[in-house]
């Protein structure tokens, strides 16, 4: 793996969980009897999954300290919010999207500082 | 009279959602019995003539009836699946009717409740567009279909409803003749549709060519058809039929005859009228909308009457009426009177008997009992004895709040009867708790409304002055027409519930017109035409919907007939709204009934999240779940075909739960 997608390895795993997400988000709303088909609750989870997912790949591509900062709380609102989201919809799978979508996040704000920091000595 | 339930007013919970991001509390409510002097009521007694008994441990399984079997237990004595496999329980079929309506379009909504009935080896199912379905119980295949052509019109409710059909069959058969076994079917246009079981096609010697015109009795205040919304109770060859239409719309309306009609003719045998030829002009209804039992063996059918109209106020009804708001068992070849036990006194609240009694055989203090045990919305149960309606445990009558004098007209009794055994289901004895979480969230406006909100207890009546009384409950229930089952072994009685907090205030004819936004759907106004107070319903919320009352919102509830005891009770079933579901602690207003068997399983739907469940009969413990298209609002149907076990639910919601339609029927089973 290159150093620059070895550093964006985080936010890859971020813009793959909230597909995922996205995916099961889609299936509960359009599929019948998973208990939320057709409801704003599951076409919440949807826009919020592709929210997620518009965010991730900007991740990509920001260069300013503060709108990466910016980005990356709007981004851990967005799973906190969509993991709980998946709890009170019953979609497990959404809220475990969440989780790994958090990992991801973890990753991504861990791997440039130390990058930069090499960098620098 | 049609409950308010029937009515226009809006889903219960709409609110629910606006909770998800504090979904974290749970205060159940506690319950108390009331302990007061009594005074007893003594009713007449007669013989009554003799067919087959209702057994104490009926060893055939029979649910061929709204409520299963005549007696309206809805047990089944099939243990095939008991409480060590339900788990394993799968869907093995499924159909979707088609005959659903969400009211978008043309058409309005459709709210159904058909308990499917298994007899002739089929299923056979009525639906809310009028029409027949019967189905091969083992595959959902369909044998025939009929018709109704009715007309798809809200004429008496908000919604297209429907509960399903009725089923009969000759004790003599004549071989090679049609219509020794039939189906029947009302519709809201007071059509009584009678047709072959075995081909679908209609009966020539029932009443018009198998239509019975239902209406042309309808010769009193005849504002509205008589709609045939709840299939007839068949008892020997006779069809009990009430009806349903919309008392809280004018002070006179129809008054609730009861029919009894003859099977295969469709003549008239007798009438049943719990008003007096006076008040039946200036007042009306005191009808039976929902199902009625029936004891063969001492030839007594038992009516669950109505309240008088209007449903809130009572100024045109100042003498009593004794049959209204009552249990009252007739003389099934007569339609005599051979008891009656009145609930309510001057009913100003519309507490219409709600739900079939449960007929049951009772073992107290080692005697054994022909009891009956009658669910209110007012969430009392009466025991009684059924041949006699002497009190099984004491009824009290104890005193009651009069009014405020704010009332130009009325009157108001002054005890009501309260039963003290069993243990009334919520406990309406004090204003319930504000719930702390929705009136933080309102910034207090849950506090505030209940300031403004008259409460004495039990019974407050209807006030002009602030925002009303407050009621717990009213219309909402307590039970509902799924009614009490009871599984006969263990002398166990099941009965769901709902708590919710409504508030109601009489609006004079001025302020009304004033106050009603004309949106009368939504905003809970209804007029009492000729009355002189309108009124408006609402469900206690703050400004986000979220209930002003603490959770649990509805239970399930067994009950030891032997003591009247509670054996146990829990949260039943959960609240959802958006698509949200709420904690399971909080549990959901219901609507629709339990089914229990031998296998010591409690099938119910009834929840908000339209799932159907099973539960331990004898721990209460949940044993298993599915999720279906809709809240199932009606009984389910447990039935054996082939030597394999079923059970089946229809999911057609209801929008006093949630605005959720649906058509399915869906039958379970364990895999072979």
């Amino acid at each position: 793996m290159s150093p620059s997608l070895s550093s964006k390895s985080g936010t890859l795993v971020l813009l793959i969980a909230s597909l995922a997400g996205l995916a099961v988000a889609l299936y509960a709303y359009f599929t019948p009897l998973t208990g939320v088909t057709g409801t704003l609750g599951a076409l919440v989870a949807i826009v919020a999954c592709f929210a997620l997912a518009v965010m991730a790949l900007l991740l990509f591509k920001v260069k300013g300290r503060g709108v990466s900062i910016a980005l990356r709380v709007l981004i851990l609102m967005g799973l906190a919010g969509t993991f709980f989201a998946g709890i009170l919809l019953h979609q497990w799978w959404i809220s475990a999207a969440m989780v790994v979508g958090l990992i991801g996040l973890i990753i991504d704000m861990i791997r440039p500082s130390r990058h930069a920091h090499l960098t620098h000595t | 009279m049609p409950t308010l339930l029937s009515t226009p007013f809006k889903s219960i919970m709409p609110g629910l959602g606006a909770v998800t991001a504090l979904a974290m509390c749970l205060t159940p409510l506690t319950l108390l019995a009331q302990d007061q002097p009594t005074e007893q009521e003594s009713p007449e007694q007669e013989e009554a003539p003799s067919r087959a008994p209702i057994p104490l441990v009926p060893g055939e399984p029979t649910w061929d009836s709204f409520h299963g079997q005549l007696n309206a237990q809805k047990y089944s004595p099939l243990d095939q699946i008991n409480a060590n496999n339900v788990g394993e329980l799968e869907k093995v079929w499924e159909v979707h009717t088609g005959d659903i309506a969400d009211g978008s379009g043309d058409l309005p909504a459709t709210v159904w409740s058909a308990t499917p009935v298994f007899a002739n080896d089929t299923l056979y199912i009525g639906t809310p567009f009028y029409r027949i379905l019967a189905l091969d119980p083992g595959s959902g295949e369909e044998k025939w279909r009929f018709d109704t052509q009715s007309s798809l019109e809200a004429l008496t409710q908000p919604a297209l409803k429907n509960r399903g059909v009725a089923y009969w069959e000759a004790d003599d058969p004549v071989a090679g003749e049609p219509c020794q076994k039939i189906i029947y079917m009302g519709t809201m246009d007071a059509q009584l549709f009678a047709v072959d079981a075995d081909s679908g096609e209609r009966c020539a010697d029932f009443a018009d060519n198998g239509v019975l015109d239902v209406n042309q009795w309808n010769d009193t205040n005849d504002r509205w058809p008589l709609s045939l919304l709840q299939p007839p109770t068949v008892v020997g060859d006779h069809l009990i039929l009430g009806w349903a239409g919309m008392d809280w719309a004018y002070e006179q309306a129809p008054p609730g005859t009861v029919f009894s009609i003859n099977v295969r003719t469709g003549e008239r045998e007798w009438t049943f009228q719990a008003l007096s030829d006076e008040m039946r002009e200036q007042s009306g209804t005191a009808n039976v909308w929902t199902h009625m039992s029936a004891d063969e063996e001492r030839g007594l059918v038992y009516l669950p009457v109505s309240s008088p109209s209007p449903n809130f106020w009572g100024g045109n009804r100042t003498e009593e009426v004794p049959l209204a708001t009552s249990t009252t068992a007739l003389d099934i070849e007569t339609g005599d009177v051979v008891w009656s036990r009145q609930w309510v006194h001057h009913d100003i609240w519309d507490y219409d008997t709600v739900a079939a009694p449960t007929l049951m055989d009772i073992t107290v203090d080692g005697d054994e009992i022909p009891a009956l045990l009658q669910a209110t919305k007012m969430g009392f149960l009466f025991v009684v004895n059924r041949e006699t309606g002497e009190d099984v445990w004491p009824i009290e009558e104890r005193p009651v709040p009069g009014g405020d004098g704010s009332v130009d007209g009325e009157v108001y009794a002054p005890t009501q009867p309260f039963p003290t055994k069993p243990a009334p289901l919520l406990d309406q004895s004090e204003k319930p708790n504000v719930w702390a979480l929705a009136d933080a969230v309102g910034f207090g406006e849950c506090s505030a409304l209940w300031e403004e909100l008259s409460y004495e207890g039990m019974y407050t009546p209807p006030t002009t002055q602030g925002e009303g009384m407050l009621g717990y409950p009213i219309t909402a229930g307590g039970a509902q027409w799924g009614g009490v089952a009871f599984e006969p072994e263990s002398q166990t009685a099941i009965v769901n519930t709902s708590h919710i907090v409504q508030y109601l205030k009489l609006y004079n004819r001025e302020a009304y017109e004033e106050a009603d936004s004309g949106s009368g759907n939504e905003s809970g106004f209804a007029p009492q035409e000729g009355a002189p107070y309108g009124i408006r319903l609402e469900i206690a919320r703050n400004w986000l919907g979220m209930p002003c009352w603490e959770p649990p919102f509805g239970e399930l509830v067994a009950l030891d007939m032997t003591t009247g005891d509670v054996k146990w009770r829990r949260p039943m079933g959960a609240s959802q709204q958006y698509g949200f579901f709420m904690p399971e602690s909080w549990g959901s207003p219901t609507i629709g009934g339990p089914a229990v068997t031998a296998g010591d399983v409690i099938f119910i739907g009834a929840s908000m999240d339209a799932k159907v469940r099973a539960y331990s009969l004898e721990t209460g413990e949940e044993l298993w779940s599915d999720q279906t298209e809709a809240p199932s609002v009606s009984n389910p149907a447990v039935y054996e075909y082939d030597g394999r076990q079923y059970v089946a639910f229809v999911s057609g919601g209801n929008t006093i739960l949630k605005d959720q339609v649906g058509d399915q029927v869906a039958v379970y089973a364990l895999l072979e």
